[in-house]
């Protein structure tokens, strides 16, 4: 109890100032790409405007060991988590985000 | 005539390029080599962006994902691509800010009757949409003559 109510002070002092404001995140899965390639989903429990994040039962996508730009499906459980602003290269909501195939036309002869 | 030259050089910015683009469909590479096609909901100055409707590439170009939005932090990116009509949307700002130096910020154009230098301002709104108008009409003819050549 103490610690949500904690999480609750530290979205509100989230700022407007980011480009994107986490607050309907919150409580969301959200996945994060981390500065060195790590691959991380969770969710959000807490942000500020350094965007340090606070993920909850974050579970990370191990990499291929021979090709580490290429994440397999193996996984690793982290459980809760504090992400470093400064690591964090990309942030996205998990609901919504899937695998498709190509969408790009492949120009013919181009 | 130095805020003519201010708003020259300010709207030639990348940053402000970047700006204007907003509400734009652009691609952004990262220095991973991952690459996110999306259209542009808003950025700031350290070119943290937002992005809405992303596909997402891989580096080796094989593996693609869709997501309803997403954050990127600036520092990881290496380029943006935006489309040309950008550019057009820049100068139209541009030549806007020419004809009314002092629009935005530094008092209004009226607060300067007294200056020989702004010559017709009463006149200088209707002058600004015709040329504007006409510009409009000159990028028509360029666009159709080619675009960017790649």
């Amino acid at each position: 109890m103490g610690a949500q109510t904690r999480f609750k002070s530290s979205v509100q002092s989230g700022r407007k100032e980011t480009v994107l404001d986490l607050a309907k995140f919150v409580d969301k899965g959200v996945q994060v790409k981390l500065t060195g390639g790590r691959q991380v989903t969770g969710t959000l429990k807490g942000y500020d405007q350094l965007l340090n994040l606070v993920l909850d039962e974050a579970t990370e996508f191990l990499r291929d060991p021979e090709d580490p730009l290429k994440t397999t499906d193996q996984t690793r459980r982290l459980g809760l988590i504090v992400c470093r602003g400064t690591a964090v290269m990309l942030v996205s909501p998990t609901e919504g985000t899937d695998e498709i195939a190509n969408p790009f036309v492949q120009p013919d002869g181009a | 005539m130095i805020f003519c030259l201010v708003y020259y050089l300010v709207l030639q910015l990348p940053l402000s390029l970047l700006k204007t683009a907003q509400g734009h469909p652009m691609l952004v590479e990262l220095k991973n080599g991952e690459t996110y096609n999306g259209h542009l909901v808003n950025c700031d100055t350290w070119m943290n962006i937002h992005l809405r409707e992303v596909i997402c590439t891989s580096k080796d170009g094989d593996r693609f994902w869709r997501m309803p939005e997403c954050y990127i932090r600036g520092n990881t990116i290496k380029y943006l691509r935006v489309p040309d009509e950008v550019i057009d949307k820049v100068q139209e700002e541009k030549s806007r800010s020419d004809r009314r130096p002092p629009g935005v910020g530094r008092g209004r154009g009226r607060g300067r009757e007294d200056s020989s230098k702004a010559k017709g301002i009463g006149r200088s709104m209707d002058d600004g949409a015709a040329k504007s108008t006409g510009g409009g009409r000159g990028r028509g003819g360029n666009r159709a003559g080619g675009g960017r050549g790649r």
